[in-house]
């Protein structure tokens, strides 16, 4: 396949520019890590092969998003290992619209992280590490924090707890600026 | 449970698929329950989607344990991966596929004699390197990338490693060697962007501003920024983008006292600055004075002979105040200054010759008219003996500092000076040492006229 640079260049830019934005969509609609990287995966790749269809101004975040959103449906009626539920796809769908709906709100969240984050207390951003950083399970969070399975899973529910408060003391204070 | 129980465990995957999809029923019937999830997985999206930072977060305070992370590639993409091989695009997802987390896209394969400073990116050979910015002070480093480019970086230099197939020259030399399987590799300077199609080429980004690329091998494109077009330059062509000269042009703003006559733990240091002092250099083929020129700029080749491929250092340094029959001891001081032209890769280490001039006529040259041509106590490009006695000779290794000086000390040095009869004391500065590529290293040195080092001087011990 012959890729103009031109085509290839844009492309790359805008990715560049909204991956992240993409990436977050798609972990905050699948929770199993491996599950949501490979639909990025496939994401990325269908945006390539689609990207001449994208119109040149419009909203690459939204038609990215859109076309992971139809990977994720997708992905899950694909699936063999589980039993496939229609209320899985339906609550997926409605997670999507909720999201959609407040989109601009969560994306402020996102600049806003950074300062909860640093926050946060040297174990309690340790956890952070494990979990999000080496992609550790509960159990291997608890044993290495020397706890039992479920303080892990109630320590890792308050940081969360933590941060979503934290969360909504800075957008205030970003509201009021 | 309760609900914030359930939201967490659904988002950790620690619910049953009985209760996941009792949960997931919850939801939709309940819209608060959807709020608060939403919330918290989105949350969690972001953390998920921001490691990167997450870790580099971390590293600013107290350092935080870090183990490698676990997974890498899993075969589902890996076999994806495979599938776009054909569309020439495959790193772009390869490349991102392996992080966020370590992210690696090359080795620092061999670091030559290299001093970094505060480089963002690990500097020991062997290195995998993730995207991020190498700050190299002394030395020359090469870079292979994932993609199969190598790239040697010159000191000083300072790169931008962006993926496999990219990096940023913020400011240096480069010389790139892309092999067919990193066609399209390309090199970002401030002004332009190189594209290569499987060859071998340099690239100079100069902090004052216009870049140049010279190809050696194969052929390159070359995008000036602001431009929609690139430019094809093929094997042995340059690309040379706006004010090549600015660095020689500019205005020089100095302080005349600054490089006056200084006495240090009795010695006595007299630089070109001071009194009837001069320096310049001499190129073939230009008939303009460099008089003014910030740096003195010295090569030579024995290759082919080109136009404008030889150049020698002339300077004057005057000793009229100084009782010279006292001089016990000298020390000649260059400082070496990135020249911003040819490459180093080039050049091996380097050897230059410093030649005093006996003959005391030849004091009266002119910084405003001196030219290869006219160039005293030479003829037909070479050095005449009768009336040059060489005084010392140095070595400026591959990749040398910036903040590199020279220092020549001999007897036949103090013993020149002691004899000159009018005060003035004059020396021609030449290389040996030839490169073996017609694009090689111009070496520099400070002139007066440079705005912070310092110029050609002598260090005096007197009786």
């Amino acid at each position: 396949m012959e890729i103009p640079t031109v085509q290839t260049e844009a492309y790359l830019r805008l990715l560049a520019q909204y991956e992240r934005d993409v990436t977050a969509y798609v972990h905050s609609l699948v929770n199993r890590r491996e599950d949501a990287e490979d639909i990025l995966q496939e994401a990325k790749i269908v945006m390539w092969r689609k990207f001449s269809d994208f119109e040149q101004g419009t909203n690459f975040k939204a038609w990215g998003k859109k076309i992971a959103l139809g990977l994720i449906l997708n992905y899950r009626r694909k699936e063999k290992t589980r039993a496939t539920s229609p209320v899985n796809q339906e609550f997926i769908e409605a997670v999507a619209a909720e999201i959609d709906r407040r989109g601009d709100e969560l994306d402020v969240r996102g600049e806003a992280l950074q300062n909860c984050l640093r926050k946060l207390s040297k174990p309690h951003r340790q956890a952070i590490v494990w979990r999000y950083y080496e992609d550790c399970e509960v159990a291997e969070i608890a044993e290495r924090a020397d706890r039992t399975e479920s303080a892990a899973y109630r320590l890792l529910s308050r940081i969360r707890k933590m941060l979503a408060e934290c969360l909504e003391r800075e957008i205030g204070v970003l509201n009021h600026e | 449970m309760n609900n914030d129980d359930r939201i967490d465990q659904a988002i950790e995957g620690q619910l049953s698929d009985a209760e996941l999809e009792q949960f997931q029923r919850d939801a939709l019937a309940d819209a608060d329950l959807m709020t608060a999830y939403v919330e918290k997985s989105s949350l969690h999206g972001q953390l998920m989607a921001s490691s990167d930072d997450l870790v580099r977060l971390l590293e600013m305070d107290d350092p935080v344990v870090v183990s490698t992370p676990k997974r890498w590639f899993s075969a589902g993409i890996a076999a994806a991966a495979a599938a776009i091989v054909a569309t020439g695009l495959t790193w772009i997802f390869v490349e991102q596929k392996s992080g966020p987390k370590i992210k690696a896209v090359a080795t620092l394969e061999q670091a030559e004699g290299c001093r970094w400073a505060g480089s963002e990116l690990p500097t020991a050979e062997g290195s995998r390197l993730p995207a991020g910015t190498l700050d190299l002070v002394e030395g020359m480093a090469t870079l292979k990338f994932d993609s199969g480019a190598t790239v040697t970086l010159e000191a000083p230099a300072t790169l931008e490693v962006t993926s496999a197939m990219r990096c940023r020259l913020v400011e240096g030399s480069v010389v790139a060697d892309v092999p067919e399987s990193a066609h399209g590799f390309t090199i970002d300077a401030p002004d332009l962007e190189v594209i290569d199609l499987g060859t071998r080429f340099g690239l100079t980004a100069n902090q004052f501003g216009g870049s140049h690329m010279m190809v050696f091998e194969g052929e390159v494109e070359v995008r000036k920024n602001g431009e929609e077009t690139a430019k094809l330059i093929r094997e042995g062509h340059g690309f040379l983008n706006g004010a090549e000269r600015a660095t020689m042009n500019r205005e020089i703003e100095r302080s005349p006292a600054a490089h006056a006559v200084r006495a240090r733990n009795g010695w006595l240091n007299v630089s070109t600055a001071v009194g009837a002092g001069k320096d310049s250099f001499m190129r073939r083929g230009t008939d303009s004075s460099m008089g003014a020129e910030p740096l003195m700029m010295v090569k030579h080749t024995d290759l082919e002979q080109g136009a404008n491929n030889e150049r020698r250092g002339i300077l004057t340094i005057d000793l009229q105040n100084v009782d010279r029959t006292q001089i016990s001891d000298a020390e000649f001081l260059l400082d070496v200054e990135p020249s911003g032209f040819g490459f180093s890769t080039m050049v091996p280490n380097s050897k230059f010759a410093v030649y005093a001039v006996t003959d005391d006529s030849v004091d009266r040259w002119q910084e405003d008219l001196v030219v290869w041509e006219n160039a005293p106590a030479m003829e037909d490009g070479s050095v005449l003996n009768k009336i040059t006695q060489q005084v010392g000779t140095f070595q400026v290794l591959r990749g040398a500092s910036a903040a590199t000086q020279i220092q020549i000390s001999s007897p036949e040095l103090s013993e020149f000076l002691r004899n000159d009869a009018n005060g003035l004391v004059t020396f021609l500065i030449v290389r040996i040492t030839s490169e073996h590529n017609t694009s090689g290293l111009v070496h520099a040195f400070a002139t007066k006229e440079h705005p912070d080092a310092k110029p050609p001087t002598l260090s005096l011990k007197l009786k």
